[in-house]
């Protein structure tokens, strides 16, 4: 079932094409991996999908994304609620400076909800979904930043899907980390997509390989490829791809 | 992004191959020459050669499992890796039928043989050919080789089906035969088996040149045992 689906998107730094053309579809309760190499525009694509390049002036965009049919470019869309439907996790573990049930309670509190009863039953909930209840639920008063950075990008993770999301978009999320966390997070991200429609961009080939279901690959503003996973690592369609992947190219 | 170390690597590999491939088909050969000489001598040095066919084997497995839990290998890359998982047993295996073609020498004893084998060294001259020809088809990527090459099995099973009539006519012509036409039988199914290991040697490269998964049917038309 499709969540997203990007039609003749275009998108310009200025006079710069960034990105060139690109459909696809982005399927619900899958994840779909971004890859290619740095500057190819797969992460001006992922922040297409929830208007993150808005706050950036010059930019221009051609095309359409739609989510659930409904196009997020539309005059009239609120662009605080699709931020909301569309969280996005990011290459650095940014929590708040403030203790943890805070930092997961924000999102919430933002929308309205302040019932103490409430926000400990939602904080706990998106602990649990982001796999670090176990960890912080005897002092949820700490500060995050004494997290260690993989239960910090755990933490962003559940602050992120307090607010109900319904697209979890990763923005290179497990570079900062070492491998033991970022096999925790790869765990997580195969049980939030149960819930969750998941768009990940990602260095890292193997990790593309190991988590996703879908993958496109990106080069030079362009999508080459996309298709089923274990098709684009194991004999992918085009010659660029082939060589990217293989360490020939790019 | 050149990754040259792999890149050789993958080479030493490929060029394993073939090392162990020379090997396996001079033992292919080497196993119908000694039963037509009666050469027990020449069998147990066969058997006993049959070792370092393993040892080589392993050494190329090992070695590719190595290249592959570092380098982690995508694509064709990867399927070359498999290829070579896959062609060294396959290599290791017709090994095995040679070293069978001398016991069964070694069992039938030094006396005369009941018929001049003419057959039999037909099978086995065009098994080894196939073989080398399907491992030049691997190192070059020859996909069309690889296409062709397992329709020549069915010139093998034909002799097979050959040798097999003969023999039983020998059977029927006289009891005292059964013995060495059985121990003939089983030789002649050891180069029936050789050329079919060739087959899937064949269906390998096309995997890894194609990334298609294509059986080669090669068991169309064969009496007897299979």
């Amino acid at each position: 079932m499709s969540k997203i689906e990007i039609e003749h998107l275009s998108f310009y730094y200025g006079d710069f094409l960034a990105l060139s053309n690109i459909s696809m579809v982005i399927r619900d309760r899958d994840i779909t991996a971004l890859i290619g190499p740095s500057g190819c525009g797969k992460s001006t694509f992922l922040r297409c999908l929830n208007r993150m390049n808005d706050t950036i002036s010059g930019t221009r965009l051609e095309g359409h994304v739609l989510l659930d049919d409904q196009d997020i470019y539309a005059p009239g869309t609120d662009v605080v609620d699709l931020r909301r439907r569309v969280g996005m996790v990011f290459q650095r573990p940014n929590p708040f400076p403030q203790p943890v049930f805070d930092n997961v309670a924000f999102g919430p509190r933002v929308l309205g909800l302040h019932r103490k009863e409430n926000l400990a039953n939602m904080v706990e909930e998106s602990l649990r979904g982001a796999a670090l209840w176990d960890e912080v639920k005897d002092d949820l008063r700490q500060d995050a930043l004494s997290l260690s950075l993989g239960q910090q990008q755990r933490l962003c993770i559940a602050r992120v899907i307090a607010v109900k999301p319904e697209v979890i978009l990763m923005d290179e999320p497990c570079s900062a980390l070492d491998p033991i966390d970022t096999l925790e997070i790869e765990e997580l991200m195969q049980r939030l997509k149960e819930n969750y429609c998941i768009v990940i961009v990602t260095h890292n080939m193997q990790q593309a390989a190991r988590v996703s279901d879908w993958t496109g690959f990106f080069w030079l503003g362009e999508m080459v490829e996309f298709d089923a996973t274990d098709i684009i690592f194991t004999r992918p369609s085009h010659q660029l791809t082939e060589g990217y992947i293989t360490g020939r190219a790019g | 992004m050149p990754r040259e170390t792999f890149d050789r690597e993958l080479q030493r590999l490929q060029d394993e191959i073939l090392a162990l491939s020379s090997m396996v088909e001079n033992a292919l050969t080497e196993s119908v020459e000694i039963l037509k000489r009666r050469d027990m001598e020449g069998s147990r040095r066969l058997i006993a050669q049959d070792r370092l066919i393993n040892e080589k084997r392993f050494a190329i497995e090992a070695d590719a499992l190595v290249a592959i839990a570092t380098q982690q290998p995508m694509a064709s890359d990867l399927r070359i890796l498999a290829a070579i998982l896959v062609l060294a047993t396959e290599l290791e295996r017709i090994g095995d039928y040679a070293k069978g073609i001398a016991r069964i020498n070694l069992m039938m004893g030094e006396g005369p043989l009941i018929k001049p084998l003419i057959d039999v060294p037909r099978m086995a001259e065009k098994a080894q050919s196939m073989l080398h020809r399907a491992l030049g088809a691997f190192v070059r990527g020859d996909v069309d080789l690889a296409r062709a090459i397992p329709a020549e099995d069915d010139e093998v099973d034909a002799l097979y089906n050959q040798v097999y009539r003969e023999l039983m006519t020998f059977i029927m012509s006289d009891p005292r035969n059964i013995d060495q036409a059985n121990y003939l039988l089983w030789v002649a199914h050891n180069l029936e088996r050789a050329a079919d290991r060739v087959t899937n040697i064949c269906e390998r490269v096309i995997f890894t040149v194609t990334g298609e998964m294509v059986e080669m049917d090669s068991e169309e038309g064969l009496i007897g045992i299979t």
